[in-house]
């Protein structure tokens, strides 16, 4: 985009230079009429300065339209006019007799092949570029205010998939480009965490790790405010999506996971502008649970005791339990909502001043920005201000200087929970209805806690880069870039006493990071003959990673009031100090790639680059990340030449390799740690835990990629297939080692994982392009399918994670992540339907029970009769199949409406939600609101045929166990059709908006997160952690509706 | 155009390359997703442990009851998994199949709850089928039958000796669709039948009866099966009798006797005379309750239920069998004690009797009958 600014400043610059020395000529001639008219954008209405009006073969520019899009020419009588602009699609209108004006509204052009490319820091043109990527415009991702513009790309380009889990403000959900490319789960049970395999992000030419903030996983410590969260989507000129290897393999290592491109604005108006945007609007949290109020809640509960009751103490306990029994007594005689005290609606704003002005030679912008937006949970939110500036100086054409400082704070307020989960919340918002309401003395501490802690959390980020360019030779062009990020996380949290067991606790979290970054590039454009053209692209790159965060806390301090200072008693200070995220790391890269094209039709690019890394292991720090690519476009071969309705049409094929060092300083030179006390002395010794690793190999990434791109009809139709195969290997896998050795693991290479799938995205414009209507419809999609094709050897094929609830299990052939759980065959209609041991007479049971009818029918795998940890089998795969989006954009006069929607096919999704629900039934002694199960299919009487088992039989309960999280009853299909957005937007005609002093006034409605059609039957298909389990106790996503203007002054 | 083609053929000529293109892309894209060979993903293989082993691989199991043993841990091997017994043979490697006989014996095809009331019913409940002896089931544990006798399965020598000669071996291979294992030398020492528990007068090895405990070496001795009992007063001492190491004051003898009904079972009560006594003087006995048995029968000499074989059919905890794994008959009388008290008098067995038959369960009072009259 950036070059494209330059391009189309450079043809402006260029034709007014070309019409006044063309103005004598045109005197010259004779039966002229003077034609005036205004040139204006159909898509926007907005007029169009420096537009250029020729005639005559060849065309010669006579006119330039002023800062107004007016202009006013002498031509001759019925002359034929072509009008161009950069970007756009030329008009070629012929005058009528008289006439003497002439409104032209202009389409910009949406071919592809027109747009540029980023590839290894150079902007090329599409059309000789061989890698698979997608752009997607600035404008696309404008009109729903979000905290973090990622969540704007869901379903905007095949193979990017991005699932918004979780709707707490400032997060990130889950993004990865083309599946599965990590074997490493952290955590336990439910908290299990894949690893994060974001995309690099580039923004501006520098590259950021979107992960830092989430490299704990669940358990971030401190602020955990992504740095794309920081980035005001307002300042988004554009975004680019890398896909396949030969066009991530430049960008090295760090790449192996895709490259998404950020391009920021630039100033461009000749006169200072003033743009101004502001956004109001309400979340509102998603439907919540149905629960029984006051009284019906405890008739609710004595009627489950007394129908299930198994012996004389069960009805015992009944009179025992006083919130039950006791229903005179006002502490719990009450119909409290708990889930109205932690969940509400919120009314949000943001606004957006951007100032910009300047032209080729010399350009600016500022723009400032606060966006500010409370969750649906109270006690959180984020709120984030933003100032980034950047300037651009072209003193000569040979000469250019860009500089921006961007910065940003981004204030979270997490609550008591970790930001993604908020399982206080969660737990406390079933709490029993009957329990009075909170207040500051009669309250559980864990309201209390999710209520009144005093959390601040803030990121401060400032990054400044230069980039300066010197043409020395035509063609060749030398550059440097640098570029410094720093980054300084904060968090204090102040716990009230009544919220954490009678004492006060403070916590203080601090960390900075900090990266400076230089790239040094020369390249060298030349063209052969006529026909050979070249390109070449030799550059290093050096970063510098620092970051260290440290903490403290302290417990049972004085009192709610004094928050400080502390001092240090050795007994209540949880210590703290610096924390093992220190990170001090290198990377030094040399890189060159070599382009040649013939006739822009055979198209070759090969490219090379050699990544040092201080996180490599010892025996081999250099990793080589070669690529190599062609294409072919097809459509000028001399058999396509008279075939208008092609618009253009190529082949790529490419392959090409990323590798990834991927070990720590703990798995190449081991680890120290404490070891009890000797002599009253803290002891060091050797963590036998893992062996250090000094071979440990880099992952590597190999992927091939076959691509085909069409387009017909002047592009009304266009068209982008890719195919492509991708082989990770060197995966880290934990191998356990036999205890004679005194350790206990040792962190392998032996994983791998095969990615292979087909991606297609269809632009399709039904209206011609005369039409007021501008209507265009554009689908994606993509199919991944992943295979785990190696495990170490002593697992013969199949690795079972067995923690927490529900396991995973890794097979080799199989996709990589399956469940493993006791199949669920329905529910026993009667007792006669249990089966019967021929041998020892006795009925299927577990856990020293025998099933009776109402209780799941849970598959004997082993047909031992007896239901235990031997009859597990796997099923699933935890991995979405197909992702993609659809989207219609429809424009006419000021009017336009965009609708878009994302979907995900085939995953399996454990609905813990709903296990959950009828898992309360398990206990109705326990202080627990009551979900009514009415609308559930659930067995009642003998003979029922249902899905759900009997629900009320707690006193059988801790040994059948019915609702077990560990089984398929709770394993559905995860597919949904997800509305995310729609937006209606006017904008008002120039007449209008001069009328109230603006110079472009447009105001829009949108709506995100309408609606989802799914056929799962938990809360939100899309809530769901990256294993495929349902994180409904973390932080729901919102529905938005908004009203939003833009101003123009 | 300078040709004079029809419009018709300009179009198709138009639209050639189109459609050769598409042609071209689908035949790329079929390729592809028809032909995954040319990934070289590895194959699906289901999963056989190589740690697959069972807890225990000698086997003891007593003849004549039905025995499930085998303790298996799968390593999460993939199901079905089939098991064969292969390769049995003696230690010296005579080959053995004695035990693989096929014969009829009972299965469960409903279960059994104890509160069936007639015999028919218990017996609607299982059927006759026709097994080996001893064979594996799908999950891996073995089973002894019922069915097996001394007479067809030569039991562990009668010495006590464990010679290499005589130790029946065997494999078990296991497969399923990813593979195949061999467990080699598993071991199976078969306990000679004893009908009924507890068999304390049975040797196990020679399947007599068994001598003192306390006197091993005479001939003339025997150890006895001997019941819990309490507040049974001698008649003659006017005190409690005794049953220790050294003193048998009441012991039952669990024996066939003829002239019943093929499932009679017959308590009965002698005295020191070895005459019996009348059951009316257990007179605080819930005669329903002894034994889930039917027709009750009642004489001077004894009570006679006709009962579903083994006892306890299944090993399921009912009101006839608390424990389950053995029936439990509680003979109760009460009488006036010193004093005035009332004293109630229990004599309980808890047993098993595992062939179907005509068995009768004896108490004998050797030294001195109880006392039943008030003080």
């Amino acid at each position: 985009m950036l070059g494209f600014n330059i391009m189309r400043k450079n043809i402006l610059f260029l034709s007014i230079m070309f019409c006044a020395l063309m103005i004598n000529t045109l005197q010259a001639q004779t039966t002229k009429i003077v034609l005036k008219g205004i040139v204006s954008e159909r898509a926007t209405n907005l007029i169009m300065p420096g537009v250029s009006i020729s005639t005559g073969k060849p065309g010669k520019v006579i006119a330039v339209t002023n800062a107004k899009g007016e202009f006013s020419v002498a031509v001759d009588e019925g002359a034929t006019l072509t009008i161009t602009y950069t970007g756009f699609n030329p008009q070629i209108i012929k005058l009528k007799a008289d006439q003497t004006t002439l409104n032209v509204l202009m389409t910009e052009s949406n071919n592809q092949l027109t747009e540029v490319v980023v590839r290894g820091y150079q902007i090329r043109s599409k059309e000789t570029s061989t890698g698979s990527s997608f752009t997607i415009s600035g404008d696309q991702v404008q009109d729903v205010p979000v905290s973090n513009v990622e969540q704007l790309l869901q379903g905007k380009v095949a193979g990017l998939n991005i699932q918004v889990n979780t709707g707490a403000p400032g997060f990130r959900g889950s993004a990865a480009i083309r599946g599965l490319s990590t074997l490493t789960v952290t955590g336990t049970g439910d908290d299990s965490f894949l690893q994060p395999t974001s995309p690099l992000y580039v923004i501006d030419g520098v590259p950021i790790d979107a992960d830092k903030a989430a490299e704990y996983g669940y358990n971030t410590l401190g602020p955990g405010v992504s740095p794309l969260s920081l980035i005001p989507q307002e300042d988004v000129a554009s975004l680019e999506v890398l896909k396949d290897a030969q066009a991530t393999s430049l960008y090295g290592s760090r790449g192996a996971y895709g490259v998404i491109i950020i391009t920021t604005k630039r100033g461009n108006s000749k006169i200072p502008r003033v743009r101004y945007t502001t956004n109001f609007y309400v979340n509102t949290p998603p439907k919540l649970r149905e629960t029984l109020g006051g009284n019906s809640e405890r008739q609710s509960k004595i009627n489950h005791i007394l129908a299930n009751a198994i012996n004389e103490d069960d009805f015992d306990r009944l009179t025992r339990t006083f919130f039950l029994a006791d229903s005179l007594n006002d502490y719990y005689n009450n119909s409290t909502n708990w889930q109205g005290i932690f969940f509400q609606s919120t009314y949000n704003q943001t606004h957006n001043l951007a100032l910009d002005g300047g032209d080729t030679k010399f350009n600016y912008k500022t723009n400032i920005g606060y966006s500010s937006e409370k969750g649906v949970i109270k006690n959180t939110g984020y709120d984030r201000y933003n100032m980034n500036m950047n300037m651009e100086y072209n003193p000569t054409e040979r000469f250019r200087f860009f500089a921006a400082v961007n910065g940003g704070v981004g204030k979270q307020n997490k609550g008591n929970g970790s930001g993604l989960l908020q399982t206080g919340v969660a737990s406390n918002g079933q709490a029993s209805s009957l329990l009075p309401g909170p207040s500051f003395f009669q309250s559980s501490a864990g309201t209390l806690a999710s209520l009144r802690t005093l959390n601040n959390n803030d990121s401060r980020n400032i990054r400044a880069n230069i980039d300066a360019r010197f043409q020395i030779i035509p063609g060749l062009w030398a550059a440097t870039s640098v570029s410094y990020d720093y980054t300084s996380d904060n968090e204090d949290t102040f716990t009230p006493a009544a919220a954490a067991n009678q004492f006060a606790r403070v916590y203080s979290f601090n960390g900075r990071s900090s990266n400076l970054y230089n790239r040094n590039n020369l390249s060298y454009s030349k063209t052969l003959g006529t026909d050979h053209n070249i390109f070449v692209n030799v550059f290093n790159e050096m970063s510098k990673e620092t970051g260290q965060a440290g903490l403290i806390e302290q417990v049972k301090t004085a009192n709610d009031q004094f928050q400080g200072p502390l001092g240090f008693d050795a007994y209540f200070s949880r210590g703290g100090g610096v924390l093992p995220n220190f990170k001090n790391r290198h990377l030094a890269s040399f890189a060159a790639a070599f382009s040649y094209d013939y006739k822009k039709k055979y198209i070759i690019d090969l490219s090379y680059r050699l990544d040092g890394s201080s996180l490599s292991g010892l025996e081999n720090p250099y990793s080589k990340n070669p690529s190599i690519g062609f294409r072919w476009n097809f459509n000028k071969e001399a058999w396509f030449k008279d075939q208008s309705w092609l618009s253009y049409s190529a082949f790529r094929l490419t392959w090409g390799r990323n590798v990834i060092p991927n070990g720590n300083l703990q798995s190449i030179y081991g680890l120290y740690n404490i070891k009890g006390t000797y002599n009253n002395n803290p002891a060091i010794g050797i963590d036998y835990g893992a062996v250090p690793n000094p071979t440990l190999k880099p992952t590597t990434t190999s992927q091939y990629n076959l691509g085909f791109d069409m387009g017909f009809f002047d592009s009304r139709i266009e068209l982008n297939f890719d195919t492509y195969f991708k082989k990770v290997d060197n995966l880290l896998v934990d191998r356990y080692l036999n205890n004679t050795t005194g350790f206990e693991r040792v962190l392998s290479n032996d994983g791998g994982i095969i990615n292979y799938g087909y991606e297609l995205a269809v632009i399709f414009r039904p209206l011609p392009r005369s039409n007021p209507f501008d209507w265009s419809i554009s689908l994606n999609g993509a199919i991944n399918r992943d295979v785990l094709t190696k495990l170490p050897a002593e697992y013969n094929g199949q690795y079972i994670r067995r923690d927490g609830s529900q396991y995973i299990v890794n097979r080799v052939g199989k996709n990589t992540f399956s469940n493993f759980l006791i199949i669920n065959q329905g529910v026993f209609g009667t007792d006669a339907n249990v089966p019967v041991d021929p041998v020892t007479g006795l009925k299927y049971q577990t856990g020293g029970r025998f099933f009776q009818g109402g209780d799941p029918i849970f598959k004997d795998v082993n047909g031992d009769y007896i239901l235990d940890n031997q009859d597990y089998q796997i099923t699933g795969n935890s991995m979405p199949l197909i992702t993609g989006g659809l989207s219609t954009n429809v424009n006419y006069k000021g009017w336009g409406l965009n609708i878009y929607g994302s979907f995900t096919l085939l995953r399996t999704i454990l609905n813990n939600a709903l296990a959950d629900r009828f898992r309360i039934m398990s206990d109705p002694f326990d202080m627990r609101s009551v979900v009514p199960l009415d609308d559930l299919d659930t067995w009642k009487q003998p003979g029922d045929n249902s899905k759900y088992p009997y629900a009320y039989d707690y006193a059988r309960y801790g040994q059948i166990n019915p609702f077990r999280y560990d089984q398929t009853l709770w394993a559905e299909e995860g597919s949904y059709f997800k509305f995310n957005t729609i937006t209606l937007s006017y904008r008002f005609t120039k007449q209008l908006a001069k009328i109230v002093g603006l110079n472009n006034f447009r105001t829009y409605i949108s709506a995100n997160n309408l609606i989802t059609l799914s056929p799962y039957s938990g809360p939100n298909p899309e809530n769901v952690t990256a294993l495929g389990r349902d994180a409904s106790n973390g932080y729901p996503v919102p529905r938005t509706y908004n009203i939003g203007f833009n101003v123009e002054f | 155009m300078k040709f004079q083609f029809d419009k018709q053929m300009i179009k198709a000529l138009k639209y050639k390359p189109l459609i050769l293109s598409l042609v071209l892309l689908s035949s790329v894209a079929a390729a592809l997703t028809g032909c995954k060979k040319i990934f070289d993903l590895p194959e699906e293989k289901e999963f056989l442990s190589n740690k697959i082993n069972y807890g225990n691989k000698v086997f003891e199991p007593v003849l004549g009851r039905t025995s499930l043993m085998g303790n298996l841990n799968t390593d999460n091997s993939t199901v079905p998994l089939k098991f064969e017994i292969v390769n049995a043979r003696y230690g010296d490697g005579r080959p053995y199949n004695d035990i693989f006989q096929v014969q009829k014996t009972y299965v469960w095809t409903a279960p059994y709850d104890g509160l069936e009331t007639s015999l028919a019913q218990i017996e609607a409940k299982r059927k006759l089928e026709d097994h080996p002896m001893f064979e594996v089931r799908s999950s891996g544990q073995f089973i002894m039958w019922q069915s097996s006798t001394n007479d067809l399965i030569a039991p562990r020598p009668a010495d006590s000796s464990n010679l290499e000669q005589d130790k029946r071996l065997f494999d078990l291979k296991i497969t399923n669709v990813g593979g195949e294992i061999i467990l080699k030398n598993f071991q199976i020492r078969p306990w000679r039948e004893r009908l009924y528990e507890p068999s304390t007068d049975i040797n196990p090895y020679t399947g007599k009866t068994a001598r003192d405990p306390n006197d091993p070496k005479n001939p003339n001795k025997r150890d006895y099966i001997t019941p819990g009992f309490n507040n049974v007063i001698g008649v003659e001492t006017n005190r409690g009798l005794v049953n220790d190491a050294t003193r048998k004051d009441l012991v039952v003898y669990i024996r066939p006797f003829t002239g019943g009904t093929g499932n009679s079972l017959r308590f009965k009560f002698l005295g020191k005379d070895s005459l019996p006594i009348n059951p009316v003087f257990f007179n605080e006995t819930k005669w329903d309750f002894i034994v889930h048995g039917f027709n009750k029968v009642m004489t001077p000499q004894y009570v006679q239920y006709d009962v579903a074989y083994p006892i306890p059919v299944i090993n399921l905890g009912t009101k006839y069998a608390p424990s389950g794994s053995q029936a439990r008959s509680i003979f109760s009388y009460s009488r006036r004690g010193f004093g005035g008290t009332m004293t109630t008098a229990n004599i309980e067995l808890n047993y098993n009797i595992f062939k179907k038959g005509d068995w009768e369960i004896v108490f004998h009072f050797r030294r001195e009958n109880p006392k039943f009259q008030d003080e």
